[in-house]
């Protein structure tokens, strides 16, 4: 047998060095070990901590819808998600999972950049977060983590290592939407960016409508267990407004209609400069429609491919401050210039920057944001603070030659043969001049400027929404002179905001009560609960109960009167009584023949329920200064229209003429053009319209079961027939004639029917 | 000889042949235990994220385990003599073994082309080289024993470890592999040969260029684009300056480390192993272990492998021929080298380099070579009663 070799002792006394040496590096290791949990244990303990506060994420926050005063919504917000890549997850395990990952997010989101996304991944394996695609809805989402469940289920099933949907996430997010478009633009304003309201309610109410985000977040908890932790995200509010979006695009309707009407009528160009009528309650200060033009988009503000902005490229602070103070306006214009926007400036820079102060002009609210001499709808303030100082008595009748010398200029009324002897009342119906200087002299400068502060012409009216111009300092000028309070009686030389005039006509007309105008009535949380009512705010009187009533009277005869003797006979919407005043002022520079047009109305003339002042600034007429019928026709067409759908019903008996004009209108109206529902009637209140009398059947959307699709067009849903005699409903159960007032059956035929007033 | 024998005489020769080192039976066992609830605990969050199911790497680790017990149990009754007769064939086997990663059989993970797929398991050529290195070298010396007091009989003892070293090096790109194969030959020749001189040469060699290279690396004197491996260099040496990508595995380490402090967050409470440190469960397993059981757990699972490693020295001291005393130093230089490599990468003491910690770290194939070797070292514990 061989010798069996043996371990000697001199190898077991190396197999000794060697456990010696092992033990010595044990012992190093040890001895680094307790180093680094002394030297550097509590900065890395720390560091350990602020790794894991990044894990936390964001949950985004719901903004508050914008709804009108019927709830439906001009504005909301909906759920979408960002596509977020990543890379690292994609090529794990020799990018197996690389392939079925970017072929399942073309398939399932077109939208993609699919050659950007590929070289993205290529070039950046280590990537962990890179937003992809924003916005993307849920069905889209939905589809992908379909497609990502299957493959989860093929890849467990399968023998082999199988690669699968990975390394892709979605993070929440809103995005903002407008489901009526344009409609009431200017009053709505839109967002951009990180929900960052601009213009309108949504610049006013940014932070109402905005809610706080949420965060979920990991922790460690006293027993250092890591604990998950979400902080839901609070919503916005949702505000309620006095908006109305049928009478909004009522007026939409009409000012568009004017504008195709009127183009290139005189002179090549548009219909106007511009255009601007608010309509609202003059008891309470509530606006049922406010509107510009041109109108943009919401959804796409930026984009101005359908607005014609020529008018603004040229010029576009002319035409906003006549008067020479333009500091104080210009100041209050909100800024917006995006910052894309401002990025592409760079390369064609006078050209892109007109288009940037085009489109910031098209954004802001005319009615609130820009000012302008009033003209003779001034005459009814200065009356009623003449009569209320006590200064005349209403009795005073004065003498017109067509002109008046003061300070050595002769300053000329609108008829410059003049009209002889006036009295107050007819000063104001036919609009002349001298009538309101005599009466301004009457007064003195220091109480025509007290009343002009008890107007609020000198502040702002605080109105709810973005971007509200102060046009105080050139309306307010206290070392005016003679010449100066003389024009300024008859609404020359100092600006005013279309809000301010149409807030303290409705104080002039319901009795002297001065409210603030608002269009937020309420404030509600996400659970539809009221948080907030916003009462209308009563600021002051400002002329007394009688007084106004004599203001009443006066104006009543500006529309009611025979043409011959009144500036706005043809501002009356058939049927109805109409109060109201022209207003014609010629423009800075003036003798260019350039002048802004208006007409303050108001129905019924004795018992106000609304009020609508339109503004036409430099019509597209050869004689300009004979053109206030294109504010009094525009005030009329939209009347006809508003009032029976605000269940104002017509007082008075319509001629042949009217009634024929007005069948005419409602036909063209049902074939459909706007689908904006012309009469409505509510079940308690059914009103019978006079001229709907004839044999013919009308389709009537009761209030209660009106319905918008989502272009914001009403759809009609009931009938009802009309006796062809009284022109009174007819039960479409019984088929018995009603009342129109009492909804009784009526026995008899009487055809009279008694009026409101 | 200073051994002492009396007592193996009374032995009955049926209780003789059940006889196996009990503490160093206890200890790996102990090791094998604390390794899956380790695996556990560092995998169980990557886990349910990647696969839904926290107990993913656990079952598998599970699985090779039992597996193992069974290896170690057959390895631990054939009698190693055996062994010698088919050392050849394993150990050439091995090494074809290496070159089917590159057949269809082989597999890549992570980027790394170093597996082949038996049936349902894929195994690791590295592992098996190492177990059959041992087997064949330690008979290999055994017949060239006179030849090793001179420098060429050294040389010629390398040349079947320096085949695989440099096959597992240039095929499966696998450095640390190599490096510990070519150390586990480094280690038995140094216990066979009576010589201490060259192997301080070489150690003082290997240190210097060592050295020189850091030094150059350090001082910007070599340009970066050489190899991917002087990039690991320099952020070993300022792992901050490259926190974001090849610094940030050891970084990580690091921060586990230091925050564990004395005692530890508790078993189960390691915050880092929640996607933090990559290869938690693997090659990273000691941070998790530091965070979690502090710097006394980590102590106590260095005594562990002390004890594991003094017992292995015992029973190659108690062999009863060189042949079984040599299987045992090649287990004993196996196990020592990897957990000193590991640790030493876990607290940046050496550049960052994939290497498992025994009995620990998960990884199938390691454990069931690991628990061949033990094996065969409970086989040899049993043979020196016998005599």
């Amino acid at each position: 047998m061989k010798k069996i070799k043996r371990f000697t002792i001199n190898m077991q006394r190396k197999l000794v060095v060697l456990f010696i040496i092992v033990l010595a590096a044990f012992i190093a290791l040890g001895y680094k070990l307790y180093t680094i949990t002394r030297d550097k244990g509590d900065a890395y303990k720390r560091q350990v901590l602020s790794q894991q506060k990044s894990s936390s994420t964001t949950l985004p926050f719901r903004r508050g819808d914008i709804v009108d005063r019927k709830g439906s919504r001009l504005a909301y917000s909906e759920k979408v998600y960002n596509l977020i890549v990543d890379s690292k997850q994609m090529h794990e395990e020799e990018g197996i999972h690389l392939e079925p990952t970017l072929s399942a997010i073309s398939s399932s989101f077109p939208e993609v950049d699919m050659e950007a996304l590929r070289k993205y991944v290529n070039e950046n394996p280590a990537s962990r977060y890179r937003v992809f695609a924003k916005k993307i809805s849920y069905d889209e989402v939905e589809k992908f983590e379909e497609l990502q469940k299957a493959s989860m289920a093929a890849s467990v099933s399968a023998d082999e290592k199988v690669g699968t949907i990975n390394g892709v996430w979605f993070e929440e997010d809103y995005t903002r939407k407008y489901p009526y478009d344009s409609l009431a633009c200017d009053v709505v304003g839109f967002v951009q960016g990180n929900n960052v309201g601009f213009y309108g309610l949504e610049g006013y109410y940014n932070d109402t409508l905005n809610g706080i985000n949420g965060r979920s977040y990991s922790y460690l908890n006293d027993d250092d267990v890591m604990e998950d932790s979400i902080q839901p995200a609070k919503d916005g509010r949702t505000l309620v407004t006095s908006l109305d979006i049928n009478v909004q695009s009522i007026v939409e309707k009409h000012i568009k209609l004017f504008y195709e009407k009127y183009k290139d009528f005189a002179r090549e160009g548009a219909a106007a400069e511009n255009i601007g009528v608010i309509v609202m309650n003059p008891n309470n200060g509530e606006v049922y429609a406010m509107a510009g033009y041109p109108v943009f988009n919401l959804n796409d503000p930026e984009n101005m491919d359908e607005v014609d902005l020529t008018p603004f490229m040229k010029s576009t602070s002319s035409n906003t401050v006549a008067v020479s103070d333009n500091s104080s306006a210009e100041d209050t214009l909100p800024e917006t210039v995006s910052a894309d926007e401002a990025a592409s400036v760079s390369n064609n820079e006078p050209e892109m920057d007109d288009l940037t102060k085009a489109k910031n002009a098209i954004w802001r609210n005319y009615c609130i944001s820009d000012s302008y001499e009033p003209g003779s709808v001034m005459k009814p303030f200065t009356v009623a603070a003449a009569l209320d100082a006590g200064k005349i008595t209403g009795e005073e009748s004065y003498d017109c030659p067509g002109y008046l010398e003061v300070g050595g200029f002769n300053i000329h009324c609108h008829n410059r043969l003049g009209d002889g002897l006036l009295t107050v009342q007819q000063g104001i119906a036919k609009s002349c001049n001298v009538v309101l200087m005599n009466i301004a002299f009457t007064m003195g400068k220091e109480e025509w400027l007290r009343y002009n502060r008890i107007f609020n012409f000198t502040l702002k009216t605080n109105i709810d929404l973005y971007g509200e111009t102060n046009a105080s300092s050139v309306a307010f000028n206290e070392n005016m002179g003679q010449t100066d309070l003389a024009v300024a009686s008859f609404g020359q030389g100092f600006n005013v905001t279309m809000i301010q005039m149409a807030a303290g006509f409705s104080a002039l007309i319901n009795g002297g009560y001065y409210y603030q105008p608002h269009l937020v009535t309420e404030i509600k949380n996400t659970d539809g609960a009221v948080i907030e009512e916003v009462e209308p705010k009563l600021l002051k009187q400002v002329i007394s109960e009688s007084t106004s009533k004599k203001m009443r009277d006066m104006l009543k005869t500006v529309v009611m009167s025979e043409p011959s003797e009144c500036t706005g006979w043809s501002a009356r919407p058939a049927g109805y009584t109409e109060g109201g005043k022209t207003g014609t002022a010629e423009k800075i520079p003036r003798g260019n023949g350039n002048y802004l047009i208006s007409f303050m109305g108001y129905v019924p003339a004795d018992d106000p329920q609304v009020l609508c002042y339109v503004i036409i600034d430099t019509p597209n007429h050869p004689q300009q200064s004979e053109s206030t019928r294109l504010a009094t026709t525009l005030n009329k067409d939209i009347m006809t229209e508003v009032l029976p759908y605000l269940n104002i019903f017509p007082t008075e008996e319509l001629t042949e003429d009217e009634r024929a004009q007005l069948t005419e209108s409602q036909e063209a109206f049902f074939v459909g053009s706007d689908g904006v529902s012309e009469n409505s009637v509510s079940e308690d209140n059914a009103e019978t319209l006079e001229e709907g009398g004839d044999d013919e059947t009308i389709v009537i959307n009761p209030e209660e079961t009106v319905s918008y699709d989502s272009a914001g067009k009403a759809i009609s849903q009931n009938e009802i027939r009309y006796d062809e005699e009284t022109g009174y409903p007819i039960d479409p159960s019984t088929g018995e004639v009603l009342d129109p007032v009492t909804l009784l059956p009526v026995n008899g035929n009487s055809s009279f029917i008694t009026g409101g007033d | 000889m200073a051994r002492k024998r009396p007592v193996q005489t009374k032995i009955k020769k049926k209780s003789r042949a059940l006889f196996v080192d009990p503490s160093m039976l206890i200890v790996v066992m102990l090791l094998l235990c604390f390794g899956l609830i380790m695996v556990y605990s560092a995998s169980s969050y990557e886990a349910s994220v990647n696969f839904s199911d926290s107990t993913f790497y656990l079952r598998k680790q599970l699985g090779a385990s039992a597996l193992g017990i069974v290896c170690m149990i057959v390895f631990s009754r054939i009698d190693y003599h055996l062994m010698k007769k088919f050392a050849p064939y394993l150990y050439l086997g091995s090494l074809v073994s290496i070159i089917l990663v590159k057949t269809p059989l082989g597999m890549t993970i992570n980027g790394a082309n170093r597996w082949i797929r038996l049936g349902p398991l894929s195994v690791q050529p590295a592992e098996i080289v190492k177990l059959a290195l041992i087997v064949f070298l330690a008979g290999f010396i055994c017949s060239r024993k006179g030849q090793l007091t001179y420098f060429r009989g050294f040389l010629k003892c390398m040349i079947p470890a320096l085949i695989p070293t440099l096959m597992i090096y240039r095929i499966t790109r696998n450095l640390s592999s190599a490096l510990i194969i070519a150390g586990i030959a480094v280690i038995m020749l140094f216990v066979a040969s009576p010589r201490y001189w060259y192997y301080i040469l070489g150690a003082l060699g290997v240190g210097g260029v060592g050295f020189g290279l850091v030094y150059l690396v350090g001082s910007g004197i070599l340009p970066d684009n050489i190899s991917y491996r002087l990039t690991r260099v320099k952020a070993w040496l300022n792992p901050e300056a490259y926190a974001s990508n090849e610094g940030y595995q050891t970084l990580q380490a690091l921060y586990s480390i230091g925050s564990g402090g004395l005692t530890g967050k508790g078993l189960g409470q390691s915050i880092q192993k929640l996607g933090l440190v990559p290869e938690a469960q693997n090659d990273m397993i000691f941070s998790i272990i530091c965070e979690e059981l502090g710097l006394f757990g980590a102590f106590a699972v260095i005594i562990m492998f002390l004890i594991l490693i003094w017992r292995l020295l015992l029973v190659a001291t108690n062999a009863p021929d060189l042949f079984g005393a040599l299987l045992v130093v090649g287990v004993m230089g196996h196990i020592a080298l990897q957990v000193i490599l590991n640790i030493a990468v876990v607290t940046n003491v050496i550049p960052n380099t994939g290497v498992t910690l025994p009995f620990i770290s998960y990884g199938g194939t390691s454990i069931l070579f690991l628990m061949a070797e033990i094996g065969i070292s409970l086989n040899v514990s049993r043979a020196q009663k016998a005599d």
